[in-house]
C-alpha cells in the first residue's frame, strides 16, 4: 500500500508540472461552460441533462490525452526499468497511476460545478438528477481511464497510444447507434450492453441501475486486470 | 550475496545468455567485462528483476528473484545503462519517491537523502528540475538512486560512462567505500577501471562466461603464450628463420621500421631464458638495438579471450 502512495504522489507531482493537465482542464471547462450556456439559453430549460451529453463527448476525446503518458512516458523515459526493479508489485504501479488519474478526472468534474451557481440562482433543478448525473459522469470517465492507461501500457509512444485508444472509446460512446440497424435481438441487446452513453443516459435521466454501475466497474476492473497481467508477463 | 546458477535466456529462437553461473560474495567487487551486445545488460537486468530468465536461477541477499524477487528488491539497488530518472521531477524529489518505496520512513528519511546526496556530491543541484542537469550529474544522480535504502547488493551498468576523469575517481571511490561491506557487480568498458577498484573480473562474450578470476590471476594465465619484442638492424626474413630456430620461440612477425632496422614480435612459451637465447642467436651476426618482455595487460588478456570465443564460434557454426 506505501508503494501505491508512493506511485500515486509521483503521479500528482507530473501532472502539475507538465502542462498536459493544464490544458485538459481548460479546453473542458470552457466546452463545458460553452454547451452549458448554450443548452440554456436554445431550450429555455434549466436542467443539465443536454450538458451532461456534450461532457461526455468532451471527455471521450480528452481522456486519451490523460492517459497516454501514464506507461509509455515511463518506458522512453526509460524509468520502467526502476519501477520494475523496485520493492514493487505490477499491480500497485497499475493502481497508484490509476488513482493518480482519476484524481485528474475528479477536479476536471468538480470544477465544472460552477455551472450549477446560475442554475441554482435563477432555476430550479433537480438536485437528485444533477447528483446521479456527476456521479454517471464519474463512473464513465473512470472507466474511460482504464482502458486508456492499458492502452498506453501496450505502445512506447503516447501518440501511438493515444490514438489507439481515442477510436476505441469513441466506440464504446457510439456503440448504442448500431441498434437501430440490427434485427436480432441478441446484437441489439449487446449493443445496448456495451454503450458507454446508454448507460450514462439512464444516470443523467436520474436513474440509477446497479446494472449500469456494476458496467463501468467490471470495464475498470478488467482494463486493469489486463494491464497488470500485462506488465508481468513483459518480464 | 549475488548467485547465478546456470542462467540462459532466450528470446524466441534466439539464445541471448549461455548457461552463466557465477557468484558475487559480501564485501566483493566483481568487474563484468565484455564487448558491446555481449549480454552484460541483459545479465544485470535479470539480476535486477527487470527480466527473467529463460532457465536458471538467481539469488539476490539469499532471495530467489523466481519467488521472492519482492524481498530481494529492497536488498538491492539499480542502476541502469541510462539512468531512470523523471525529468520533470527535481533531484530531491525524485530521490525521496524511491527512498520511499524502498521502505524509508518519516524519521529516517531526511538523514538517508543526506547521506546518498553528499555521497554523490549532489548539494549544488538538490532543488533543480532533472532535466537541467548535465550528463554527469545525470549519472550521480542515477547513482544516488541506487544508494537508497542502504542496500546489500549494489548492480551498477557502466557507472563512470559521461563522467569527467574528477567525477570518475569521486564516483570510484563511492563503490569502493560500498565493496567494504556490500556486494557489488559492476559492468564497464574502461579497463583500467577493474584493475583499480575490483577483486575479481568476469569475462563475458557472445552470453557466454569465458573467464572469472582475479585481475592479477587471468594476467597470469595468459603469460604462458607471452610475447618477446626486438629491434635489430638486419634482413627481414633471415632473422625470422634464425628466430624460429631457437627453441621456446613458436611464432615469428616481422616489419620493417627504416632505416634497415627490424622489429620482430616472437610468441614464446613461458619458461624462462628465451630472452638469453635469442640474444645470443643475434649477437652472432646482427647487433641488437632492444629486447623487452611484454607484460601481459589485462587488455590483452581481455582481448584474446574474446577473440577466442569468437573463433570457436565460428569453428562451431
Amino acid at each position: 500500500m506505501n508503494g501505491v502512495l508512493a506511485i500515486y504522489r509521483k503521479e500528482m507531482i507530473q501532472y502539475f508540472r507538465s502542462p498536459i493537465a493544464y490544458f485538459v482542464m481548460s479546453v473542458f471547462l470552457v466546452g463545458t461552460g460553452y454547451f452549458f450556456l448554450y443548452n440554456i439559453f436554445s431550450t429555455g430549460v434549466g436542467t443539465m441533462d443536454e450538458t451532461f451529453r456534450n461532457m461526455g463527448v468532451l471527455l471521450v476525446t480528452l481522456i486519451p490525452l490523460v492517459t497516454m503518458r501514464l506507461f509509455s512516458g515511463e518506458y522512453t523515459g526509460r524509468t520502467m526499468e526502476l519501477l520494475m526493479t523496485l520493492p514493487l508489485k505490477p499491480w500497485e504501479i497499475v493502481v497508484g497511476k490509476y488513482l493518480g488519474a482519476a484524481t485528474i478526472l475528479l477536479l476536471m468534474t468538480s470544477a465544472t460545478g460552477i455551472n450549477l451557481v446560475p442554475l441554482y440562482l435563477f432555476g430550479n433543478p433537480e438536485t437528485k438528477t444533477i447528483l446521479s448525473g456527476y456521479m454517471g459522469f464519474l463512473l464513465m470517465g473512470m472507466a474511460c481511464l482504464a482502458i486508456g492507461q492499458f492502452f498506453s501500457a501496450l505502445t512506447h509512444n503516447q501518440i501511438v497510444a493515444a490514438l489507439i485508444t481515442t477510436p476505441i472509446l469513441l466506440a464504446f460512446w457510439f456503440i448504442g447507434h448500431l441498434q437501430a440497424y440490427q434485427s436480432s435481438p441478441e446484437l441489439r441487446g449487446l449493443f445496448g450492453y456495451l454503450s458507454f452513453s446508454l448507460h450514462f443516459g439512464d444516470f443523467i435521466r436520474g436513474l440509477l441501475r446497479t446494472e449500469a454501475v456494476a458496467f463501468y466497474f467490471a470495464v475498470v476492473g478488467i482494463a486493469l486486470t489486463l494491464n497488470t497481467s500485462y506488465l508481468q508477463w513483459r518480464r | 550475496m549475488i548467485k547465478l546458477e546456470s542462467v540462459s535466456k532466450r528470446y524466441g529462437s534466439r539464445t541471448i545468455i549461455h548457461d552463466i553461473s557465477f557468484s558475487v560474495a559480501k564485501g566483493e567487487i566483481v568487474g563484468f567485462l565484455g564487448p558491446n551486445g555481449a549480454g552484460k545488460t541483459t545479465t544485470m537486468r535479470m539480476i535486477a528483476g527487470s527480466t527473467t530468465p529463460t532457465s536458471g536461477r538467481i539469488t539476490v541477499a539469499g532471495f530467489d528473484m523466481g519467488t521472492q524477487n519482492q524481498q530481494a528488491a529492497k536488498r538491492l539497488g539499480y542502476l541502469p545503462e541510462n539512468p531512470p530518472l523523471y525529468d520533470v521531477l527535481d533531484v530531491s524529489t525524485y530521490l525521496r519517491f524511491v527512498a520511499k518505496v524502498k521502505g524509508v520512513t518519516g524519521a529516517a528519511m531526511r538523514a538517508e537523502l543526506e547521506r546518498v546526496i553528499s555521497a554523490c556530491r549532489l548539494e549544488a543541484v538538490v532543488a533543480r528540475e532533472i532535466y537541467k542537469l548535465s550528463k554527469g550529474y545525470r549519472q550521480r544522480v542515477g547513482l544516488a538512486q541506487a544508494l537508497l535504502g542502504k542496500p546489500d547488493v549494489l548492480l551498477l551498468d557502466e557507472p563512470t560512462a559521461g563522467l569527467d576523469p574528477g567525477q570518475i575517481q569521486e564516483t570510484r571511490e563511492v563503490i569502493r567505500a560500498f565493496g567494504e561491506h556490500g556486494a557489488v557487480l559492476l559492468s564497464t568498458h574502461i579497463l583500467p577501471e577493474v584493475t583499480l577498484i575490483c577483486q575479481r573480473v568476469a569475462i563475458i562474450n557472445g552470453g557466454r562466461l569465458l573467464a572469472i578470476d582475479s585481475p592479477a590471476g587471468l594476467q597470469q594465465a595468459s603469460q604462458q603464450t607471452n610475447n618477446v619484442l626486438i629491434e635489430v638492424s638486419a634482413e627481414a626474413e633471415p632473422l625470422r628463420q634464425e628466430l624460429l630456430a631457437v627453441e621456446g620461440v613458436s611464432d615469428v612477425k616481422v616489419v620493417s621500421i627504416g632505416d634497415g632496422f627490424v622489429r620482430a614480435e616472437c610468441q614464446v612459451d613461458a619458461q624462462a631464458g628465451v630472452e638469453a637465447r635469442i640474444a645470443r642467436v643475434i649477437a652472432t651476426r646482427w647487433s641488437l638495438h632492444r629486447l623487452e618482455r611484454q607484460q601481459s595487460t589485462l587488455e590483452n588478456v581481455f582481448l584474446r579471450y574474446v577473440n577466442q570465443s569468437a573463433q570457436q564460434q565460428k569453428e562451431a557454426a
